[in-house]
């Protein structure tokens, strides 16, 4: 046996957490993979299927399938670089070079003291502090190539420094970043104090179908990118059956240009609690799951401490506050798959599976989790939901934009002055946003306003762009999750194409050809056109697989990529005409 | 009741899928990753159609036909993505049809033919390198540069059969299908029922011993009993001339519905062993002559006679062959409870 005892006791205890033990093997080989030195191989695989009962082939599919599981072994320190586009325009190419020059090795190599390995990542979701780098758990950010060298330093010494990111960040509506600026609104006294919990407090007396009218009421939207109404969500679950319902928070936040849930969940965890278990009333569930991305495990222990705390004062568990109410939340780690993020898909992970989507319908909320009646939400959603119950629908009603109701995190990336997250209600003006952000650096060229899938915008069509749902569709564009990315005029757009497509090929299940085929070829065509051994014809194939992909995947990601590469291409033509000539 | 496919009204079941009911009928819709066995995955996306009423293209294979419904499988938009999908496929593949053993009974080729496509739309690097196919189990050859990624074998082996080898690897374009943990078939827990190969639409499982034997037109099918065991399995030789080239189960055949063991699919040189036995043989002073079959049964019978005659009937027993028919079985055990008077008669498929 290569897996110690105690630690199969622990997979054991974890595998009885969840309603089906199938649902341990992400935790399994997480600790796993920490136990045996950052790799587990086939003998350990073994072991943690026949732990869990499972196939071998089914564990090993699913191991292989997400991005933070190693099956080779790997240097001591894991040096993980994010070289996504708003880590590109941030710098980090340079970076990357310098990295390989002073360790003398390529992005996926180890150096033969074996202190070091590598990679290059797609997306830490840390776009407002990048170039960013993942060193085993721990996040560095600001990286410059001093600075790096200076973390290069301390590894050699065998020390991890504590380094905090210098993060900018504003809110004009105090609500979801109230406490941000608060280094101590992690404890749950100081979050009370600050009147956290009101909202439960007061949650507790109302009825279920009260709770749902109230945020049905409220016309809250869905912050995760579709932007559809909770509330009404909320209202298709089955009205009877004894099947249990499950509350979902989708915590994965895994898209380039995003990184406004984890400014919730690491600054203040009680207030997600608060929603969820809020939510978790209004649905008729008594376990909550938040399924957080895998990178972002110092977070997920922020929040588990923060519902240790609130189990502890009675806030979550079987009699919440003595009400005889009951609701249990489990923290969920993901491992390294953006797809995640898709409700369905999530729900596969999150049984243990492969994160590949499901058929819809049936949706999620007749047949979810475990075939059970289940809501999904992102984590901003849930986080309006205290607000809305405690202060009235109405009151959430003034803020934002006819049908864009309440306060909406922005996160500004890419070519300007103050990075950061700002929080403002819907429908606030994109050049108020930037100017907040400290104004671009140089002249706007394009910009991508709600993460990377969605379509780019010229300079001249983001001009006066109010940054609600229906403004943006208007433009011809989305909202999407907020994730505002800024390009200067220095900035090429190919190879920002080359890069999103980089990550979406990456990102890609692989299920269903047109979108794991599709996205290798469009990369394929862009990676040739890049390098100037293009033709005027690849850039036609490009044209014609995006329109074609459109619409004829399985799940939203073949638009995701086919939509947004179209609009740079169609847009910004003559740049890629120039790469053929 | 009835629908519309392509102008056509035709009749439909309760129940009956779009697709269904066009293969009723004759009318072809391109598929890859559906097959009755294995439901109906939403993968490979190449049955799209327009139904009308209905928002953006439908799947066949998934939509319950309905009353009244009219389809279009031929409008630009359905063939556009009909189209992406076999382009897709064959240029991130390597699909060189001279040299595969499926030419001709490809379900990818079939909509390519199908499809008006005469070589792939994009020419790049599939990515895929060289890899060289995996022949290290006994029976069965696996092309990850042919396979499809349709998911047919792997839902009929852990569904099916149940014998939970095969899965998906990795993910994206690198997405392949893995024995356990991504070991060569021959040595993974692969029993070789060959179930996999039977569903694989292309040339991604291929049966080992039927490579360079006969092209798939040059081969007619024999439907038989398999030989083996009692349970019956329907299945069909692939032979060229006299010689037997593959077998395949019959789908539509009872009791197995295309299922078979590694003995039924793959166990079929035994009528061509020099070695098997032609003719009765006799044992005399330690050694073998050939005999007829008259003096053989004849020897039998009067020893048999001597035995009986000595020890009594218990003294013999009668075990009869699982292979026989019902009608040959009950004979035996007629003439060892009847004739012979015991009741000392078993069978051997008794374990
Ligand atoms: C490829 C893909 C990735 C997604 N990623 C996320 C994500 O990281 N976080 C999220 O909340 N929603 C994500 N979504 C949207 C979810 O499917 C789902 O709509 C959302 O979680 C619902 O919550 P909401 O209604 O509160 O917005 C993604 C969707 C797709 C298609
Ligand atoms: S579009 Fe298809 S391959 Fe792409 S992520 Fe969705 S299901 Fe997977
Ligand atoms: S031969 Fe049978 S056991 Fe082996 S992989 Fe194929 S279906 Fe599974």
């Amino acid at each position: 046996m290569i897996l110690a005892p105690e630690l199969r006791a622990q997979i054991e205890e974890i595998a009885g957490r969840y309603p089906d033990r199938r649902s341990a093997l992400l935790p399994a080989l997480h600790l796993a993979q920490r136990s045996l030195g950052g790799c587990v191989q086939a003998d350990g695989v073994a072991e943690v299927a026949s732990i869990l009962g499972l196939p071998l082939a089914a564990a090993f599919g699913v191991q292989s399938y997400y991005t933070m599981f190693n099956r080779q072994p790997i240097g001591r320190y894991h040096l993980q670089l994010d070289v996504n586009v708003p880590a590109m325009l941030a710098g980090a190419d340079a970076l990357l070079a310098h990295l390989e020059q002073v360790l003398g090795i390529r992005a996926g190599q180890t150096t033969p003291d074996g202190l070091f390995t590598l990679s290059t990542v797609q997306d830490l979701g840390s776009c407002g502090t990048c170039p960013v780098l993942q060193v085993n758990d721990r996040y560095y950010e600001n990286l410059t190539p001093a600075r790096a060298d200076e973390l290069l330093t301390h590894l050699r010494r065998g020390q991890m420094p504590d380094w905090q990111p210098e993060a900018a960040w504003g809110s004009s509506c105090n609500i979801l970043l109230r406490r941000r600026g608060n280094p101590k609104a992690r404890e749950l006294a100081e979050y009370r104090k600050t009147g956290g919990y009101q909202a439960l407090e007061k949650a507790l007396g109302m009825t279920p179908e009260a709770l749902v009218a109230e945020v049905k009421a409220a016309a809250l939207r869905g912050r995760g990118g579709a932007g559809f109404p909770a509330g009404m969500k909320w209202g298709f679950l089955p009205k009877e059956g004894n099947r249990p319902v499950y509350m979902i928070c989708n915590a994965d936040e895994g898209e380039p240009g995003t990184f406004k849930d984890r400014q919730i969940m690491e600054f203040d965890p009680h207030l997600l609690l608060e929603g969820l278990t809020i939510a978790g009333l209004a649905v008729g569930s008594r376990l909550g799951f938040i399924y957080i991305r895998g990178e972002f495990a110092w977070i997920a222990e922020i929040l588990e401490r923060a519902a240790e705390q609130a189990r502890q004062a009675k806030l979550l568990g079987n009699d919440i506050l003595g009400r005889g109410k009951e609701f249990e939340v489990l923290v969920h780690l993901g491992a390294g798959a953006y797809v995640c993020g898709e409700e369905t898909a999530l729900i596969e992970s999150l049984e243990g599976k492969r994160g590949c989507p499901r058929v819809k319908p049936p949706f999620p909320a007749s047949a979810g989790l475990y075939g059970c009646p289940t809501i999904v939400n992102n984590v901003e959603t849930l986080a309006c939901v205290p607000t809305i119950v405690q202060h009235g629908a109405e009151a959430f009603k003034k803020l934002g934009t006819p049908n864009n109701h309440g306060p909406k995190i922005f996160g500004i990336s890419g070519h300007v002055k103050r990075p950061g997250t700002y929080e403002h209600p819907l429908g606030t003006s994109l050049d108020a946003l930037l100017a907040e952000a400290g104004g671009v650096q140089g002249k706007l060229k394009a910009i991508i306003v709600g993460g990377l899938s969605v379509p780019i915008l010229t300079a001249a069509e983001a001009a006066g762009l109010k940054m609600d749902y229906d403004s943006c569709l208007k433009a011809g564009t989305m909202l999407g999750s907020g994730g505002v990315i800024v390009m200067n005029e220095t900035t090429s757009i190919p190879a920002v194409a080359l890069r999103a497509m980089e990550f979406y090929a990456h990102e890609s299940c692989g299920q269903c050809a047109p979108c794991s085929r599709g996205s290798h070829t469009v990369l394929a065509l862009l990676r040739r056109l890049v390098a100037g051994r293009g033709s005027q014809a690849d850039i036609e194939a490009v044209l014609h697989l995006c329109k074609r992909i459109k619409g004829s995947t399985l799940c939203p990601t073949g638009d995701a990529f086919s939509v947004p590469i179209e609009a740079m291409v169609r847009k910004f033509r003559p740049e890629f005409e120039a790469l053929v000539r | 009741m009835k629908l519309t496919i392509d102008r056509t009204t035709v009749e439909a079941q309760p129940g009956q899928t779009i697709l269904q009911v066009a293969r009723a009928h004759g009318i072809y819709i391109p598929t890859l990753c559906y097959h009755e066995k294995t439901g109906a995955a939403s993968k490979c996306r190449v049955c799209a159609v327009v139904v009308e009423g209905m928002r953006g293209l439908q799947l066949a294979c998934s939509v319950p036909a309905k009353d009244g419904m009219v389809i279009h499988t031929d409008t630009a938009e359905a063939r556009d993505t009909q189209r992406l999908v076999v382009n897709l496929l064959l240029s991130t593949g390597t699909h060189d049809c001279l040299a595969c053993e499926k030419n001709g009974v490809c379900e990818l080729q079939d909509a390519a033919y199908h499809l008006g496509i005469m070589k792939p739309a994009f020419v790049i690097d599939s990515g895929r390198g060289e890899e060289r196919p995996d022949d290290s189990s006994a029976f069965i050859v696996r092309d990850h540069a042919r396979c499809i990624a349709c998911g047919r074998c792997v839902v009929s082996c852990s569904k099916n059969v149940i014998n939970r080898v095969l899965d998906f690897g990795y993910r994206g374009s690198e997405t392949r299908v893995i024995c356990d943990d991504d070991r060569p078939m021959g040595d993974s827990s692969c029993v070789q029922c060959g179930e996999c190969v039977q569903l694989c639409p292309v040339g991604a499982l291929v049966e080992k011993k039927a490579i360079g034997k006969a092209r798939t037109w040059e081969l007619s099918k024999v439907r038989t009993t398999c030989p083996y065991c009692g349970v019956g399995c329907q299945l069909d030789l692939h032979v060229k001339g006299e010689q037997i080239v593959k077998v395949t189960g019959v789908e539509e055949g009872l009791p197995n519905r295309g299922y078979l063991c590694v003995k039924g699919r793959f166990g079929y040189d035994f009528p061509y062993a020099e070695d098997r036995l032609k003719t009765p043989l006799i044992k005399e002073n330690g050694a073998f002559r050939p005999a007829s079959w008259d003096e053989a049964l004849d020897l039998v019978a009067s020893k048999f006679k001597d035995i009986i005659a000595q020890s009594g009937p218990d003294a013999v027993a009668g075990v009869s062959c699982a292979r026989s028919i019902n009608e040959d079985s009950y004979q035996m055990q007629k003439l060892f409870r009847a004739v012979f008077r015991t009741n000392n008669i078993d069978h051997c498929a008794r374990t």
